[in-house]
């Protein structure tokens, strides 16, 4: 599905991600851990194509998208509910999503009703405006409005942060009846540890710009060592 | 230091040219100079201060009538010096700089395009302002300003003639040029670019933001205030055009053109701006204009550092390896 | 009252025409941040396309038309060939665009002169009720600015167009991710921008002096209506319009218009000193 191959990208002069190379396979759920600074959200947006990659190539279902442009990338099949979440506040429920359903095609886009099943806060609250929203909300917002195009491969960065755990628990359980569900490939930064026990099926650690390590989630599981070494938890 | 050898060379190359272009150049070349220090200005306060001022002709007209003022004998007819209207011509732009500045900085301060507009607008008020302002002689400007008069030890000798004009002027343009560039070497200098750059950890240095930018205003004022002045003795006339936004954009223009993050060049972009025109608006007739623009437009699209400024730099680079 | 109300009626339709011109500008100015100081001098070429337009025996409907449709795809050059490389520079755009004014002004000398040209009233009654009488063409400019000023409200307010373009001026990055072609609705929102300065050109040739200096008179108050009433929102240039426009005129009742003109002029820049974010606020305060 996504194939990562040789990848350097940076701010500049200054290099973030050096020689990254990974892959995530369909339908699987990948997370990234490791501490501040060592260039997670730098891959997702790298990916995403709001930082240029400098070389290597991205490949995703078959063809290479690190030249093309943000929109492109996000009409291929990739979602992305990035870090603050950045939902539109002015903006009503209805409207961020509808927002999101404008940028796609129409024959991948998913239904309202499907949306809405998987998160009824938001059918309660649909013509509310989303700067109204507690934390949380919002974050269920920005995955719904990624979600309702119909990607086929999702990015989420650190969809945890600053959320009470009681929706943390709801988020991770509802993303993971989805990938399910739907044959989603997630590819999600976290520090929450029982988030990713919840959500993921593979684990990938991340340090000074490259993937050190990677396991499924059974071996994370059996033995922390690893959480010890890149998260120094 | 290569900097300054070629502008060593290049004032040299101006001193020797009145002999060789004759004496209508030499009169129109005076003329240039005075813009050229009306560029210095602009490039010390928008390249150097950080600071997109639309209306620096307002500081050139203001010392231009308050020189016309001073020399007509309008405030007190017995004192005419051209020294004592030199100086109230810098204090005055300079003064004028330092209200207009702590009123558009203070707090929080306006920049950026903001800034570009609302300078603009003050200097289309002023335009208007002095062009119904009858005591100084409103649409029509105040005429028959005197020449430089210039006394030493009880000698005069009044500045009529074409060589002797250019020599004065080019020598106070020489000192403003090299002791601007001195200033900018200095520790100002480096201030000013952090001010330019990075205002917030200035701040947090514990240096005031708002005097700097203050300093460098009027600072800038007082040059175009000088120029002003130098420029009515030479017409023999002050009028509103001195104030207005026309020339601020000119100026614009022929620092952009040139390069304003350095001051040669800046200073070099007025002058041949200025050459350019004379010659090239009697090849083209009205078509210069048009081609002014879309060289304007090219200069700051392709090249954001200048025209004049790009090369400059690299001869003085070249130099130093 | 009667006498006042002609008076009245002359202020609304001057600050109508205004904020149609610096509708256009804030368009630009909120989604891409760019001041385009050649905002004028499309203004300026929409009254000219007008006076070619009669020139060549058209009608003045067809003039009205072809005005928008000659300066907006002026304005899709415009934005290809200079704003497209420049607009992550926001002040080098102020120079750039300043220097599209200059050619753009000179290439009108070049072809119409220097001289004031005449547009002829396309209707030329007026209304006449008891004491109280009005050029009826003023009546409709009125009308059909009003039209225009709400069309264009509703297009960036209730359409999927504005959803998008108020999505890209919030957040373009966001935007972007979300699937949305950020060049493309800056490309639309310039063009639309320019096809409203041609318009409002077009539809005020026939009652104020057309020349090829006119552009600057309308793009300075423009450019402090919106400061005025604020950046954030597109409500802001209707009372920043009002203020600058309305404030001006008024004066010029009771003081000379130069006088007048100062004072608005000052006026307008106390309040964006000491109010930044403008009257309604906005987000770009600087």
């Amino acid at each position: 599905m996504l194939e990562i191959t040789g990848l350097s990208a940076g701010y500049g002069e200054a290099l973030v991600l050096r020689d990254v190379s990974c892959r995530i396979a369909k339908g699987q759920v990948t997370a990234l851990m490791g501490r501040n600074g060592m260039g997670k959200t730098t891959l997702l947006k790298t990916i995403m194509g709001l930082i240029r990659a400098q070389s290597g190539r991205i490949n995703f279902d078959g063809a290479s998208i690190e030249t093309r442009p943000t929109h492109l990338i996000s009409r291929a099949g990739i979602g992305y509910v990035p870090q603050g979440r950045e939902i539109f506040d002015d903006f009503t429920v209805r409207d961020n999503l509808r927002l999101s359903l404008m940028g796609h095609d129409a024959a991948t886009a998913l239904p309202f009703d499907k949306i809405y099943g998987w998160f009824p806060i938001l059918k309660e609250r649909e013509t509310q405006r989303a700067g109204t929203f507690s934390g949380g909300q919002q974050q269920i917002l920005a995955i719904a409005r990624a979600l309702i195009a119909g990607p086929k491969l999702l990015l989420l960065d650190e969809p945890t942060e600053g959320i009470q755990p009681s929706i943390v628990q709801e988020i991770g359980l509802q993303l993971a009846k989805i990938a399910r569900e739907t044959g989603l490939s997630i590819l999600v930064v976290e520090q929450n540890v029982e988030m990713v026990r919840i959500l993921a099926d593979q684990v990938m650690f991340m340090e000074n710009g490259a993937i050190r390590e990677s396991c499924d989630i059974a071996t994370l599981r059996r033995d922390d060592a690893l959480l010890h070494r890149y998260l120094s938890v | 230091m290569r900097n300054s050898l070629i502008a060593l060379l290049i004032f040299a190359a101006l001193a020797a040219a009145p002999p060789v272009i004759g004496g209508y150049w030499t009169g129109q070349l005076t003329g240039y100079l005075v813009y050229g220090l009306l560029a210095i200005s602009l490039s010390l306060v928008w390249g150097y201060g950080g600071i997109l001022c639309f209306g620096q002709a307002m500081f050139f007209g203001i010392g231009g009538y308050i020189m016309a003022v001073i020399t007509k004998g309008m405030v007190l007819p017995d004192i005419t010096s051209s020294y004592l209207g030199l100086i109230a011509a810098m204090a005055g732009a300079a003064l004028f700089a330092l209200a207009l500045g702590y009123f558009l900085f203070a707090g929080r301060g306006i920049s950026g395009a903001y800034l570009a507009i609302i300078t603009l607008a003050i200097a289309l008020v002023l335009e208007r302002l002095m062009n119904n302002w009858y005591g100084l002689g409103g649409y029509n400007g105040l005429l028959n300003v005197p020449p430089i008069k210039l006394t030493f030890f009880g000698a005069s000798f009044e500045l009529w003639d074409r060589v002797p004009t250019f020599y004065a002027i080019l020598i106070v343009v020489a000192v403003i040029f090299f002791g601007t560039t001195a200033l900018l070497n200095s520790a100002y200098g480096l201030r000013l670019t952090a001010c330019r750059t990075h205002p917030d950890r200035l701040a947090s240095l514990g240096y005031s933001v708002l005097n700097i930018r203050l300093s460098v205003f009027s600072l800038s004022a007082a040059i175009a205030g000088l120029a002003g002045a130098l420029f009515v003795t030479l017409d023999g006339f002050a009028s509103p055009t001195l104030i207005g936004f026309t020339l601020s954009t000119e100026a614009l223009i022929w620092v952009a053109i040139g390069g304003k993050e350095m001051l040669l060049a800046a200073f070099l972009g007025a002058i041949l701006t200025r050459t350019a025109e004379s010659w090239l608006s009697e090849i083209f007739g009205d078509y210069w204009i048009l081609i002014l623009g879309i060289a304007f437009m090219i200069s700051v699209v392709l090249l954001p550092k200048g025209l004049l400024a790009t090369p400059l730099e690299k001869l003085t680079e070249g130099k130093r390896r | 009252m009667s006498e006042l109300l002609p008076v009245f009626l002359d202020v609304t339709s001057y600050v109508l025409i205004l904020v149609l011109v610096a509708l256009g500008l804030m368009i630009v100015f909120g989604m891409m941040g760019v001041i385009n100081m050649a905002h004028g001098e499309l203004f300026m070429i929409g009254a000219f396309v007008m006076v070619a337009a009669q020139g060549a025996g058209l009608p003045f409907l067809a003039g009205l038309v072809l005005a928008p449709l000659v300066v907006g795809f002026l304005g899709l050059l415009i934005e290809t060939a200079l704003i497209r490389h420049i607009y992550h520079r926001p002040l080098d755009t102020i120079l750039a665009t300043w220097g599209l004014s200059i050619a753009l002004k000179q290439l009108i000398v070049l072809s119409f002169g220097p001289e004031s040209q005449s547009v002829t009233l396309p209707l030329d009654g007026t209304l006449t009720l008891g004491a109280f009488s009005y050029p009826l063409y003023r009546l409709v400019l009125m009308a059909v600015s009003a039209v225009l000023i709400g069309g264009t409200f509703w297009l960036f307010i209730r359409t999927d167009f504005g959803l998008m373009a108020r999505a890209v001026i919030a957040r373009p990055t966001t935007a972007a991710t979300l699937g949305i072609d950020t060049r493309r609705m800056y490309r639309w929102s310039f063009v639309i921008g320019t096809a409203l300065a041609g318009l409002a050109g077009a539809l005020v040739a026939p009652i104020i002096s057309v020349d090829p200096q006119m552009g600057l008179g309308y793009l300075v108050p423009g450019f402090l209506s919106i400061l005025v009433g604020g950046a954030g929102a597109l409500a802001g240039v209707l009372v920043g319009g009002a203020v600058v426009g309305g404030v001006g005129n008024l004066l010029a009742v009771w003081i000379s218009p130069v006088a007048a003109l100062i004072t608005v002029y000052i006026l307008a820049i106390l309040i964006i000193r000491l109010k930044p974010e403008g009257i309604l606020g906005g987000r770009r305060a600087k």
